[in-house]
């Protein structure tokens, strides 16, 4: 028996094929197979990647769930799912070949005969369907029901494999809710698979525009002498959405926009942004530098916390021309509720390379538009020789999403007589100079668990040394003495004043975007 | 923008040496309405009479994926006079991110008389700065190889299938090739062709429990429709430089056979029929098949294995097109290097 997984022989036939790792033959079992995410992304994901030709032909998907069904009708709500979800069209002989391969399995997920069931019938779906043992555990149940699953997939021995194949196990965010109970979870976790087994999911990180934050950072050479406290003056990170709390608001309730957003999306971005480089491309490499960021980001002291992290709370007002309501007239969010569902932060990583440099980071819902994006503020040039303070600061924009791409804003001359100087922008969009559409993110980080390629998913230690940075600041939020104010702002605008202040204060505003 | 145009006329004749101040007139005019777009240079080079008209065609549908500056060039190198005609045009999709008109510009040339001389200073004077330079040759090539031109080419895209004698042709380009201090990437689109066979069957490999059949083959069989003989031996020379199998003499022209590295014997059968390029391969063991076969609906490849008489339930993969830019857009998507070709090749460089 072999607990971890084993690095497969490079197969001669594929040299030159395809650059990326070859994901190999497996059964996906999924938990939570009846779930929004199934439907709306990950078997759409995995019709894509079989579509693609990228998804090799033995591939089994096992739902997992409470609800009796049968295969056949599991296998119409998918095709359903997919014809309305899938970034491609869903072509008839495609779907059938497909769908021979997806099976429902029906079960209570703390029923340990369920789990013998399961083991029973993957055993046969490797023999019929050429799997080999390999399993890739899905978790897209609710976060309290992966203990169960955990200690009954144990309990099955589903989590060992025999040698040459290997489990693996993909959670789904939220990692915890604090250092505490997310220790818990990766305890929990690892009593019935090591680390190695382990992918925590952020979708985020499987978006082309985040990848290539490495590739312009390291790339080109042209950015790693200016990527320091001696270049630039400060660094933005926005995620902006018009969207309100929709049909979340009992998840969003207990979560806000701190634990939701702030620790693992946008501090995913920070890291790509910030970290140093890696000494090679391993997933390990990567992740030893993503974590030493979270790890050095300045601890904000009780009394600190109200100066430098502003939250609030949308209240009524207009998206796009329509009128919407506040938080706390939507449904299922308590009538005082004091969530946050916009978080402005300042932040610094005390580093060499960092040091003194401000990272300004905003999230929130029902802004003016939808936009991820991080942008580098460098510092102004000398007013020599033009005799002239320029006010507007070199910025380099990486936009995640949407309309991705990157683009720089100089100064240039105005042509005419006199010497006049403006900024302008140098855009480059990924949608204008690559026509191929880019593969969605669950795409990619499917494709990487099943080739075991972890790189794109989160580490145990950077998980619970983000929850570290978080939990203060909750800690301070839900005190019961000088909690920091809850501000309130009008649907549709960038968020509270407090939020503009937070930069005013420091000479420096918002990026207009 | 009258230049801009849907349908696939060369655009607005230009005076040769007016063709940058016409270009940036061209985007003056679009004003907002269209943003240009440029990854590559990509130069197409034929002699076939009315090919502006065909290659303009190819490149609206090439630059839909592929942003370029597109040049197209006719050359009449029998011409008594020496004349050189232009235009300028544009190539406009919408693009996916949104509702934007993204256009790549193209300028054509139809060259008479002394091509030789004309070709290098035509594409030297019009390439876009800094851009790589892919050079698509739809003609043979032919002695003098002129190093002022092949020392500017990043890649050179060629179709071996098109050629007459393989090995004097690889002699030329790798004569341009030693010229250009190893830098030019050769593209056969004859095996870009076998891209979606060769990963269809590379697949069946990729658990390492399956890697022990790789010393028991004893046979492999490839289909090919009429025309399509050499990219079928560019199948086999791929099999025996990636498994490590030395060939052997032979007489007969579809039957050859190479030796693995433990003195084991593979007969290869190459048989003629009608269909797709390669219409089907079955590369077999003693004790397993492993059959990459086009499905009857055209576009995907149907992929089993098991025992050549029982029953199997074949997966279905893309098959690719063959059409020239299906095989273009395959070929510019990929990059990189070619080494496997060259090695594939070079196994089988008497057979072809």
């Amino acid at each position: 028996m072999n607990l971890l997984s084993e690095q497969p022989q490079p197969n001669p036939l594929r040299e030159g094929l395809s650059p990326r790792a070859v994901p190999q033959p497996c059964t996906i079992v999924i938990f939570g197979a009846t779930g929004d995410l199934t439907h709306r992304k990950l078997v759409p994901a995995l019709f894509n990647l079989a579509a693609d030709g990228d998804l090799p032909p033995a591939v089994a998907i096992v739902g997992f769930a409470r609800r009796p069904k049968t295969d056949e009708e599991f296998r119409r709500d998918l095709e359903e799912a997919t014809r309305k979800f899938s970034r491609q069209n869903v072509r008839d002989e495609i779907w059938k070949n497909f769908a021979q391969s997806i099976f429902y399995h029906q079960s209570e997920f703390g029923d340990e005969s369920g789990y013998k069931a399961l083991a029973k019938r993957l055993d046969e779906i490797d023999k019929n369907h050429g799997t080999r043992g390999n399993r890739l555990f899905y978790f897209a149940a609710s976060p309290d029901q992966f203990e169960p699953i955990l200690k009954n997939l144990k309990a099955a021995g589903l989590n060992q494999t025999c040698k040459g194949s290997w489990a693996r196990v993909i959670v789904e965010k939220p990692f915890g809710t604090d250092l505490a109970s997310a220790r818990d979870l990766n305890r929990i976790i690892h009593n019935s698979f090591s680390e190695e087994q382990t992918y925590r999911i952020d979708h985020f990180l499987g978006k082309e525009t985040a990848q290539n934050i490495l590739v312009l950072r390291f790339a080109n050479a042209i950015f790693a002498p200016l990527w320091n406290t001696h270049y630039i003056d400060h660094v933005q990170i926005t995620a902006a959405e018009t969207l309100g709390v929709e049909a979340r608001a009992g998840f969003y309730e207990r979560a806000g926009a701190l634990r939701d957003m702030v620790q693992n999306h946008l501090l995913q971005l920070l890291c790509l942004t910030a970290m140093e480089p890696p000494t090679d491309l391993s997933a390990d490499s990567i992740r030893d530098e993503k974590v030493k960021v979270v790890r050095s980001l300045h601890r904000w002291s009780r009394n600190e916390i109200a100066a430098n992290v502003v939250r609030g709370q949308y209240a009524k007002g207009a998206i796009n021309g329509q009128p919407v309501v506040g938080y706390r007239q939507e449904k299922n969010v308590n009538p005082d509720s004091q969530t946050e569902t916009f978080v402005a932060l300042r932040l610094y990583i005390d580093t060499w390379r960092w040091a003194e440099v401000p990272i300004y980071m905003r999230v929130g819902k029902r802004l003016p538009k939808s936009a991820t994006e991080i942008s580098i503020h460098f510092k102004k040039a000398p007013a020599v020789p033009f005799n002239k303070d320029l006010h507007d600061l070199n910025v380099l924009v990486i936009r995640i999403q949407p309309d991705e791409g990157i683009s720089l804003r100089i100064h240039a001359k105005v042509p005419g007589t006199s010497f006049r100087i403006e900024p302008v922008k140098m855009d480059f969009h990924y949608g204008t100079s690559f026509g191929k559409a880019s593969p969605e993110a669950y795409e990619r980080l499917l494709l990487d668990a099943m080739s075991g390629d972890a790189t794109l998913f989160a580490r145990r230690d950077e998980v619970e040394e983000a929850w570290a940075f978080i939990d203060p600041i909750e800690e301070a939020w839900h005190a019961k003495k000088d909690a920091p104010e809850l501000f309130f702002y009008p649907a549709g605008s960038w968020g509270p004043e407090a939020a503009d202040d937070l930069l005013a204060g420091d000479g420096r505003a918002w990026r207009r975007l | 923008m009258p230049a801009i145009a849907e349908t696939y006329s060369l655009g607005l004749p230009v005076e040769v040496s007016k063709i940058d101040q016409e270009l940036k007139k061209l985007w003056q005019e679009s004003e907002d309405a269209a943003t240009r777009a440029s990854l590559i240079n990509l130069a197409v080079y034929s002699e076939d009479a009315d090919s502006l008209s065909k290659n303009t065609q190819l490149m609206a549908n090439i630059t839909e994926n592929h942003a370029c500056r597109a040049i197209v060039i006719e050359a009449d190198c029998n011409a008594k006079e020496d004349r050189v005609e232009a235009w300028i045009s544009a190539h406009c999709h919408v693009s996916g991110a949104g509702n934007k008109q993204v256009c790549s510009e193209q300028i054509s040339f139809l060259l008479k008389g002394g091509c030789t001389t004309l070709l290098p200073s035509i594409v030297f004077s019009h390439l876009d700065s800094d851009l790589p330079f892919y050079l698509w040759w739809q003609q043979e090539f032919r002695e003098p190889m002129d190093p002022q031109l092949w020392t500017w080419v990043d890649r050179v895209i060629y179709d071996s299938r098109d050629w007459e004698d393989f090995r004097a042709q690889m002699r030329l380009l790798e004569s341009a090739e030693q010229e250009a201090n190893q830098r030019i990437v050769l593209c056969d689109l004859n095996w870009t062709r076998l891209d979606n066979v060769r990963f269809a069957l590379a697949q069946f490999f990729d658990h390492p429990a399956s890697h022990h059949h790789f010393a028991k083959i004893n046979s492999v069989r490839i289909d090919f429709a009429p025309g399509f003989r050499s990219t079928a031996i560019l199948f086999a020379g791929w099999l025996a430089a990636q498994l490590n199998w030395r060939s052997e003499r032979t007489n007969a022209a579809n039957k050859f056979s190479f030796v693995s590295s433990s003195a084991g014997k593979i007969e290869v059968e190459l048989r003629e029929r009608p269909g797709e390029p390669i219409g089907e391969v079955a590369v077999a063991t003693p004790e397993v098949e492993f059959l990459v076969a086009h499905a009857k609906c055209g576009d995907l490849l149907e992929v089993s294995r098991g025992k050549p008489s029982e029953k199997r339930m074949p997966q279905l993969m893309p098959a690719g097109k063959n059409d020239p830019v299906s095989l273009m857009s395959e070929e510019l998507m990929r990059g990189g290097p070619h080494h496997v070709y060259l090695h594939a090749v070079n196994r089988v460089r008497d057979l072809l």
